[in-house]
């Protein structure tokens, strides 16, 4: 008690100091004085007596120095008497503060944001108890060449196989994402759900929030229940309790909600934040789903725990003896298909795809903050120059060097903790509006935010730029030459060259990094630019996409699904302003991959060329038109392509050069399946122009399109029994107005059929490409603006050395101008210094972007990372900024008036 | 001059002041003498000490800052017979107790040394 008492009032009289001095001195002066008028009591003289009462009452100073020793704590009053000094020193110059308080916040505010993003996506362990034991355990398949393969996948038999047979995994379950058709509560809404094993839930180990969750058994028994998403709970049911037992229909079919989960569970750990599951269900694999064509669909995933002191190596070979297993029991028809199991860590694989972006980020961001950090530095030299006079008399009287350093720490301190608060809360805003706005490729989004770890690193990077920034000058402080430096007395000569010199280094190192961003901003910019040339194959003006799905509980024939298509297909004909309409199974823009395996009439493959993938849609109706896709070749199809004539198929360019390179594709014959599966041949008919499936930048894919009407016969032996086709697709139409409008009209019309019956991501072609390319635009901007910003700081350093040195050789030049130099030759001068310092700069910018290009290389379009475009262009803009820069001072220089600059000696 | 009192001497009957007792001292003092400025407690420390302590005046200010930290006197601007303005401490009711706990601490400590000391004879 007595010493807490004591701690704060330590701490406390550092502030109230000068009162509690002059009250010390007081109390002192009594003393003497009653030690005094003794001594003269005792007969002494007066001078006698003062002297005595000195000696008795010991070393004035002394005491009062025990006394502050004692009363507060000393270091810490020395920090705050230099703080109060600097504070005193900013006020006297509000134009250096403001610039590089506001410098720093800019650049710890956006270092601080983009960490805030690293360490949501990259850092933080995943939400469940001991994470790093969670692993996807999957298949690749050889020869496939698939782009996807970051997430491997499985089929039904492989998640019956893996969960039976291995023996690493304490839990192991499969688990698939499907879009829902949910009614029973509300307006009928799409919503995203997970089918999962029990066991998947048990690998997790996160507790129901609500209820309980789903066992393995119950999945096995095929019961019909749900866990719900915190979201879901709450929007959907309004946060209530007794919402455990209610009935909830999916696809027209009953399910029991049993349980809730809590609000931060998140699986799978999808990238971006429209994806999210919010309905998790037993997984509970029908029969089907081994035979025939689903089981060779790899169309789902699976999540296990290690076992203790199981390593993943261990797992996977574990996994891999499994997989030769299956293997040797595949039926006839894909008996040459050669997979691998693969295990890869959950955290390794949610986060592999987002990593590139994510450090590229802050690796631009760094750069930034580099250069504030070299900017401020160089400032603070400055000042330190400008008072080099005071500081040589201050070390004259004796102060010692350490307090010189101590003092010009504070400085950059108090400057760099200002900037840092102010940093923050720019950071906290940027993140508020930002989040949302994230690319979709990002995974765990919904946790970035301004955490504890964020708050320490912004205060570690705020400690240490105010340290790093304030050693420059602060070496300079000390290494003043007091004899020097007083009898150069006022005159400024060309002194301080050492200083000079440092902050010539700074700007040059500034311009490097600066045109390393900027070269990478062109780069990306150049790659926005070609990726934006690229032709879609289709014509996304006017048209309208919405995809829906027949719920098998009433649909359960393939006449009641035909029925449905005909008449939406007449009745959305009939609309007024539509010019056409047709369905298709993929909508391009709209990130597909979905491929599937074909073999070839008389294609002899290279060897170790692999599987002849390509993406596969089933079109009904014109889509063709609808969309605007070329027909290059052939015919499209008709309404006399149907279950019972023979098969057809169109195919894409890219198809027909691989396949028949110089040859007419019409008439040649291809299947679904590998060489041993028993399918019929399908002939194409027609070629068309290839279609981007996903986003421009990505690769076109062989494609091929089969009336949708044929596709169960097409598939032979892969066709499981009673398999229906058409239950879902997306409705494109050709409008003559502008799309948006059409919007209710065609949700009245499907409503008309179907009351019950949702329309699912209703949109204008238009916006699905803008979504496509919004990882790429979202790149570009991001390291764009960080560019500008460095480019910008550096042109202000370069010009505040050169501005800077020319005030300082006022004299000199005044003089070289008395003796008879040009105006024009003393511009040249100064123009010339400036140029010097921008040439080394880029010169090792070049450097760094060479460096950076590998980072980088990931990132570019159909441009070299070092274009030499690019390359040129960003080097001479950033020349001619320098020279700019530099052109300001040298003109004022230029119009000084020389008698007035040598009269002011 | 006369050969003063506090003056550091180096006669050899001088001994140093043990940690903590000069604490104990001051409040000893203050509670048997009333409020007292000080050169009052140094005059009566000097007395009560035979001027064998080894000790400044001004080395009492450090002790009468942590004192008044702790709670145990409070000092009060006023004025001596003499008509000057000094600081005079008081001991307080957190002082008296301390006071009494440490009397009993420091009386258990000098029993402990005697009889160490009787046994070591």
């Amino acid at each position: 008690m007595k010493n807490l008492r004591r701690f704060f009032l330590r701490f406390y009289l550092l502030f109230a100091n000068s009162k509690v001095e002059a009250e010390l001195a007081r109390e002192i002066g009594t003393h003497l004085a009653l030690l005094e008028d003794e001594y003269l009591r005792q007969g002494m003289t007066h001078e006698d007596a003062r002297r005595a009462a000195r000696l008795a009452y010991g070393g004035v100073e002394q005491a009062k120095q025990l006394h502050r020793d004692e009363r507060g704590f000393q270091g810490l009053g020395q920090i705050l008497q230099d703080t109060r000094y600097t504070f005193r020193q900013l006020r006297k110059s509000p134009g250096f503060t403001a610039a590089a308080i506001l410098m720093l916040a800019l650049g710890i505010g956006a270092t601080t944001a983009i960490f805030s993003i690293v360490e949501g996506i990259l850092l933080r362990p995943l939400p469940f108890p001991d994470p790093g034991r969670l692993v996807i355990l999957g298949d690749v398949l050889e020869g496939s060449h698939c782009t996807s393969c970051a997430h491997s996948s499985v089929t039904a038999p492989d998640i019956r196989n893996y969960m039976r047979d291995t023996q690493s995994f304490s839990n192991l379950g499969g688990y698939r994402q499907r879009l829902f058709e949910l009614s029973g509560t509300g307006e009928p809404a799409a919503v995203n759900a997970t089918r999962m094993s029990g066991e998947v839930f048990a690998a997790l180990g996160v507790p129901p929030l609500l209820g309980r969750k789903f066992t393995q058994h119950e999945d096995e028994e095929q019961q019909q229940v749900a866990v719900l998403s915190y979201g879901m709970w709450q929007n959907r049911f309004h946060g209530d309790a007794n919402v455990l037992g209610s009935k909830i229909f999916l696809y027209r079919k009953p399910y029991t909600v049993i349980g809730v989960m809590p609000r931060d569970f998140e699986f799978p750990l999808n990238p971006g934040h429209v994806n999210q599951s919010e309905l998790w269900l037993p997984l509970s694999l029908q029969p089907e789903a081994f035979s025939a064509g689903s089981a060779v669909s790899w169309n789902s995933r699976m999540v296990g725990r290690l076992k203790p002191g199981i390593t993943v190596e261990q797992a996977q070979s574990d996994a891999q003896r499994v997989a030769r297993e299956t293997m040797e029991d595949y039926p006839a028809y894909m008996g040459s298909l050669r997979i691998h199991a693969v295990v890869t860590p959950l955290q390794e694989d949610t986060v592999a795809q987002a990593r590139p972006l994510v450090r590229t980020l802050f690796f631009a961001v760094i750069v930034v903050l580099l250069i504030v950090c070299a900017n401020l530095a160089g400032l603070l030299l400055v000042r330190a120059i400008r008072r080099r006079r005071e500081i040589a008399v201050r070390l004259a009287l004796g102060a010692r060097a350490g307090t010189l350093l101590r003092q010009a720490i504070v400085e950059s301190m108090v400057l760099s903790i200002t900037g840092g608060a102010i940093g923050l809360a720019l950071a906290a805003g940027a993140l508020r509006v930002g989040v949302s706005r994230l690319p979709q490729t990002l995974p765990r989004i919904n946790e970035i935010g301004l955490d504890w770890p964020v708050m320490f690193f912004a205060l570690g990077l705020t400690l240490l730029t105010g340290f790093l920034c304030g050693l420059a000058p602060a070496f300079a402080a000390t290494r003043t030459s007091v004899n020097e430096t007083l009898k150069e007395g006022g005159r400024g000569g060309a002194s301080g060259s050492g200083h000079a010199r440092l902050r010539s280094v700074l700007v040059a190192a500034e311009i490097a990094v600066a045109l390393t961003l900027l070269t990478a901003s062109g780069l990306l910019l150049r790659s926005f630019e070609k990726m934006r040339d690229v032709k879609l194959g289709f014509r996304p003006d006017k048209t309208l996409a919405a995809l829906y799905v027949l719920p098998h509980q009433r649909y359960g024939t393939q006449s009641a699904i035909d029925e449905f298509t005909k008449t939406l297909l007449t009745d959305l004909g009939e609309l007024p302003g539509v010019d056409a309409v047709g369905i298709t199974s993929f909508l391009p823009a709209g990130g597909n991959n979905w491929s599937i395996a074909f073999t070839i009439e008389g294609y002899v493959p290279p060897k170790g060329a692999g599987l002849n993938m390509a993406a596969m849609s089933l079109v009904e109706s014109d889509p063709f038109e609808a969309l605007g896709i070329r027909l290059l070749r052939g015919r499209v199809f008709t309404e006399s392509d149907n279950a019972g004539s023979q098969l057809v198929a169109i195919v894409n360019r890219k198809m027909a050069e691989r396949y028949w390179p110089g040859q007419d594709p019409i008439g040649k014959r291809l299947r679904r399946g590998l060489a041993e599966t028993s399918t019929p041949w399908m002939t194409v008919v027609g070629e068309v122009d290839d279609v981007k499936l996903g986003s421009r930048d990505a690769e076109t894919m062989p494609q091929v399109y089969q009336p949708v009407t044929q596709s169960v016969a097409s598939e032979g032996v892969l066709a499981s029994v009673g398999e229906l086709s058409g239950a879902d697709g997306w409705i494109v139409l050709r409008t003559r107005m502008a799309p948006e409008q059409m919007e209710d009209t065609v949700r009245a019309t499907v409503r008309k059929i179907d009351p019950q019956l949702p329309l699912y991501q209703t949109q204008t072609m238009e916006h699905a490409i803008s979504k496509s390319e919004a990882p790429r635009r979202f790149n570009t901007i991001l390291i764009s603006s960080f560019a500008i910003a460095a480019v910008l700081l550096s042109v202000l350093g370069i010009y505040g050395v050169i501005a800077f040195s020319v005030a300082l050789r006022e004299q000199e030049m005044a003089v070289r101008m008395a003796l008879g130099c040009q105006r024009s030759g003393l511009v040249l001068f100064i123009l010339s210094s400036g140029a010097k310092l921008a040439a080394v700069g880029c010169g090792l910018g070049l450097l760094g972007a060479v460096a950076a290009s590998h980072l980088l290389r990931s990132f570019l379009f159909e441009v070299s990372p070092f274009d030499p475009g690019v390359l040129a262009l960003c080097t001479i803009a950033m020349l001619l900024l320098a020279l700019a820069a530099s052109a300001l001072p040298a003109r004022r220089a230029s119009s000084t008036d020389p008698m007035l600059a040598l009269r002011g000696e | 001059m006369r050969e003063t009192t506090w003056m550091s001497n180096k006669e050899k009957e001088s001994i140093q002041l043990l940690q903590g007792t000069l604490d104990l001292i001051v409040l000893r003092t203050l509670a048997t003498m009333g409020p007292q400025h000080a050169y009052q407690i140094a005059t009566r420390l000097e007395q009560i000490s035979d001027r064998l302590l080894n000790l400044n005046q001004g080395t009492l200010y450090p002790a009468l800052v942590r004192l008044e930290q702790y709670g145990w006197i409070k000092g009060t601007w006023g004025r001596t017979e003499s008509n000057r303005e000094a600081k005079y401490y008081a001991i307080t009711k957190a002082g008296q107790k301390a006071l009494g706990e440490e009397t009993q601490a420091w009386r258990r400590m000098s029993a402990l040394v005697e009889r160490l000391l009787l046994e070591e004879s």
